[in-house]
């Protein structure tokens, strides 16, 4: 196909009218997965050096026990065991922990649960490693444990820590539910339990440790946030920052427990066992070890009363949440926040009492999981909706349209949704798609063994940190003299695109290919810290700062373009890499020119962007204010088939809408809606790491499920909805983290719908809805 | 301890390595012949992430011992990645967004790669989801991947 002189010059001009606008909302091809399709050597243990030794840990076998001795002679002298470390070793301070320092690297005068590291084997061998941990000798002397937060929460019950087993307890005070309740017709009462989830991100956590001829140290690791890693590691050492640069390999997988401690303390054990033994060191957990030691989703025990007029509107709504915390902080202190602020749902209720509690238990830990305290929370919100609807024999739908945060509505602290509110066009979009309003008729009148059903769901997702932290982000772009544009930040990437997109950002706003960008591995030495990257906010927040960048950039190729062009800068456009006179693009040259035009004349291609977000206002005693600068929003629709005489169940479509604001990337975006959904399909149905006594009984991927190509449901249909945000880049809001929270709540309201009653403990296995169908006398 | 020496063939070239009895495939094959396409997702046959063609059949490197290599042929991704048929595989991974972490890619696209050549014509959605079913990805939840191994199996077949 040829192109004539006049196409082309017509094409630029045109493509220029779109200004930096030009590559936003195309699906562009990722440019960080060539190497992954090609499987090229590129995540940390392929990186191995020569001489690499590696670690194993050994665990406590106890969930709370006074530490009377570790004997480590026996594994010691094993065959090719360099070293065994404990808490003897650490020079530095024996913390491994995020917010509140609670938790040692290695177990200290007692251990509070079985995810406990007490000693770590250093050897030549991995399966020597693993052997010899067996011989180190650990005495116990048991103490009383505590196993369920509500008895954790009773006064006279076994102290985790010195203190009270109340971690951090959260309030939003809105109204007088008091009142509301005594306004009410209806009082409807429920409770709701969710359990432990594993992220299985398929990369376990790993990291290596390799000593510097300056007796400096690298760690180059599977994580979110290097510049944490580093800081933990060198508290660990006690030695400076500076002595410890960290890079993120490529990640396989994170979801959240890569922002939380389990990076602190594999760098940290790599890097003590690289300077005891002057070799680099691979800690690369087993499955198992992931599975006992990280962070999981927090269980929660949820309780909902709601006052409601008869005719659906709700007047007042109090709600208490406990999570267990397992035996150590972590994020979770921040988890609370989230969930008891997204504790209602996304409705305007007036009259609001929501309290939340994290409370230490001798579980293991619980921390950051994708969703951050919005899957419990909102599980609990839409299940109590369907609950209302059907005490009031209404719709479960109309109650919700009666109720929904829109334009112009308030939220549970009292925010005003002035910024935008998709959740309208959201509900719309899912409720037509799937035929919603039919389906439910025809489904209302069913008989015999199998019968399906139609629920819905939907929530609101509090825009990026928040109350959680400073949302900055910095991005460096340098340009090398062949015009490739080297793209780096700390914020990381692990699967979602994100960091590519940043690229895609910067593209559009040079005007040049997203092929000429090169994406540098995230380095404490390279790149500025930057916060973590945690919230699903490299996009909204990471691209204003990489926004910024492209600007800073921009300002100085086109001034060099001008006096290529004999023109002022004001007059010169830049598209697909060529930079001409605006309405003349005959004459171009292209971006290569620039740059060595810009080299052979001293002007630097290297700039650093920013972006602070605007401090979120809010009441730390009341929670009223605006905890966040702006809002994602999301519907969902399941349609299930259920044997009422086995309790197994399918889902056979599923619908998802979200409010993005605007989608950057479109098909990066549909990506986020495919697998968090089908991960939080996994939460609905099948997954739950079942602690026995404290102690994990399924931490392998045998007898813990996740969702198969073969449980998916048939037809999942994803629908994007754009209400541009006042505080991400072109208006764009989070979405890798919200669609897991929706399918636990549309799954179990359609499977109410098919047979009469919903199942309120998570997850919904085929036991418990043929248990539900059995009471009800069906099947 | 007591080695053994084997020889096979690895990716269409002899190959000779001296293992160990409870060496496993997967370790062979990622420490002693630098083949790091293969991962390792949870060592007791669960995800799948450790596939390679023995034989032309997929096989979990990671619960087959090393010497039972001997004589065998082994095939991993590196040594498909000239093969006409996978280069469009890895083109649809990357046109479909099918690779996200893309810790499981190079066992998806593996079996992807073997379903497609002994099935006549395009698979499936079922088909596809059915053949990839061994192999565990936490991140795309199968769609994009199922799709862009049927868009590759048109262009494979024509
Ligand atoms: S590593 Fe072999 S099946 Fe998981
Ligand atoms: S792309 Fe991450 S596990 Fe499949």
């Amino acid at each position: 196909m040829s192109v004539s002189v006049e196409e082309f010059i017509g094409e630029l001009q045109r493509k220029a009218e779109r200004g930096e606008l030009l590559y936003i909302g195309q699906s562009l091809r990722r440019i960080d997965d060539l190497e992954k399709v090609l499987g090229k050597p590129i995540y940390t243990n392929d990186l191995l050096p020569r001489e690499t030794l590696y670690a194993r840990l050994v665990l406590s076998k106890q969930p709370h026990a006074i530490l009377k001795g570790i004997g480590v002679a026996r594994a010691i002298s094993y065959p090719t065991v360099k070293a065994v470390l404990t808490y003897q070793d650490i020079p530095g301070e024996n913390i491994s922990s995020t917010i509140i320092p609670d938790r040692p690297l290695f177990a200290f005068e007692k251990v509070r649960s079985t995810g406990d590291i007490v000693a770590a084997v250093i050897a030549e061998n991995e399966r020597r490693a693993a052997e010899a941990t067996e011989l180190v000798d650990v005495q116990y002397e048991p103490l009383p444990a505590v196993f369920d937060p509500i008895e954790a929460m009773k006064p006279d019950a076994p102290k985790v820590h010195s203190e009270g087993n109340v971690i951090k307890h959260m309030k939003v005070r809105k109204g007088d539910v008091e009142k509301g309740f005594q306004d009410s017709d209806i009082i409807v009462e429920n409770t709701f339990r969710t359990q432990f989830q594993d992220a299985v991100p398929l990369e376990a956590e790993t990291a290596l440790a390799i000593p510097r001829d300056n007796g400096k140290l690298l760690i180059i690791g599977s994580m979110q946030t290097p510049h944490h890693v580093q800081a933990a590691v060198a508290r660990v050492l006690g030695r400076p920052l500076e002595d410890i640069e960290v890079i993120q390999a490529v990640t396989g997988g994170a979801f959240g427990p890569k922002s939380d401690e389990p990076p602190y303390d594999v760098s940290s054990i790599a890097a003590l066992g690289a300077i005891k033994t002057g070799r680099p060191v691979l800690m690369s957990m087993t499955r198992k070890e992931s599975m006992i030691a990280h962070t999981k989703r927090h269980p929660a025990i949820i309780h909902h009363k709601t006052g409601v007029k008869s005719n659906g509107r709700l007047v007042a709504s109090e709600v208490q949440i406990v999570l267990d915390g397992g035996a150590y902080a972590s994020l979770g202190v921040l988890v609370i926040v989230r969930a008891t602020f997204h504790a209602n749902g996304p409705y305007d209720i007036p009259n609001v009492k929501n309290d939340g509690y994290k409370v230490y238990t001798n579980n293991t830990y619980t921390g950051s999981f994708r969703g951050f305290g919005a899957p419990q929370a909102i599980f609990a919100a839409e299940a109590q909706m369907d609950e209302i609807a059907r005490k009031l024999n209404m719709d479960p739908l109309d109650l919700r349209l009666m109720n929904m945060l829109r334009p112009g509505s308030r939220t549970s602290t009292g925010q005003l949704m002035d910024d935008s509110c998709g959740l309208p066009e959201c509900v719309d979009a899912v409720v037509s798609a799937s035929n919603y309003r039919e389906k439910r008729r025809e489904y209302s009148q069913q008989s015999g063994k199998v019968r399906r059903g139609i629920g819905i769901a939907m929530l609101h997702h509090g825009n990026a940190l928040g109350p959680e932290g400073n949302d900055y982000a910095y991005v460096h772009l340098s340009v090398e003299k062949n015009g490739r544009v080297h793209l780096g930040t700390a914020l990381t990437e692990y699967g979602t695109g994100a960091v590519s997109g940043l690229a895609q950002i910067a593209a559009s706003v040079l005007g040049i290919p997203l092929d000429y960008f090169v994406l540098d591995r995230p380095d404490t030495l390279a790149h500025h810290e930057t916060g973590a990257t945690v919230a699903s906010r490299v996009t909204a927040i990471g691209g204003n700062a990489a926004r910024d960048a492209a600007m800073k950039l921009k300002e100085r190729a086109t001034a060099v373009a001008a006096r290529l062009l004999g023109v002022s800068p004001s007059d010169v456009r830049i598209v697909d890499g060529l930079a001409f006179v605006s309405g003349n693009p005959k004459r171009t040259v292209s971006w290569e020119e620039v740059v060595r035009a810009a080299y052979e004349s001293g002007v630097e291609l290297s700039v650093i962007g920013y972006y602070m977000a605007p401090q979120c206002v809010w009441d730390q005693e009341t929670g009223l204010g605006s905890p966040y600068n702006q809002y994602t929003f999301g519907a969902a629709v399941a349609e299930v088939e259920v044997d009422v005489e086995t309790g197994q169940y399918r889902v056979l479509n599923y619908y998802v809408a979200f409010d993005v604001g605007k989608a950057i990337n479109p098909k990066n975006v549909i990506g986020q809606l495919y697998g968090g959904s089908v991960q939080g399909i996994g939460y609905a149905m099948m997954e739950e790491l079942v602690h026995v006594n404290g102690k994990v009984v399924n931490p392998n991927l045998k007898d813990y499920y996740i969702p198969t190509s073969m449980d998916v449901p048939e037809r999942m249909v994803p629908i994007i909805v754009e209400k541009p945000g006042s505080m991400g880049v072109y208006g764009a809001k989070i979405i890798a983290e919200p669609p897991i929270v929706l399918p636990a709540p549309a799954i179990r309201n359609a499977i109410m719908n098919a047979i009469g009653d919903g199942v309120n403990d998570l997850p919904i296995t085929a036991e418990k809805v043929y248990r539900k169908a059995k009471e009800l006398g069906l099947g | 301890m007591d080695r053994i020496r084997i020889s096979f063939r690895l990716n269409g070239v002899e190959r000779e390595a001296f293992v160990s009895p409870e060496e496993r495939l997967l370790d062979m094959l990622r420490d002693d012949m630098g083949m790091k396409s293969v991962k390792e997702g949870c060592g007791t046959g669960d995800c799948g992430t450790c596939t390679v063609l023995v034989n032309g059949k997929p096989v979990l490197s990671c619960i087959m011992p090393a010497f039972q290599a001997r004589g065998k042929e082994i095939t991993t991704l590196e040594g498909l990645n000239e093969d006409s048929a996978m280069k469009v595989i890895q083109d649809k991974f990357r046109e479909y967004h099918a690779a996200q972490c893309g810790f499981c890619t190079p066992a998806m696209e593996i079996v992807g790669y073997k379903l497609i050549k002994e099935s006549d014509g395009v698979p499936s959605k079922e088909e596809v989801k059915e053949g990839i079913s061994g192999v565990l990805c936490r991140c795309t939840g199968y769609y994009d991947i199922v799709d862009a191994l049927r868009s590759a199996a048109e262009v494979i077949k024509k």
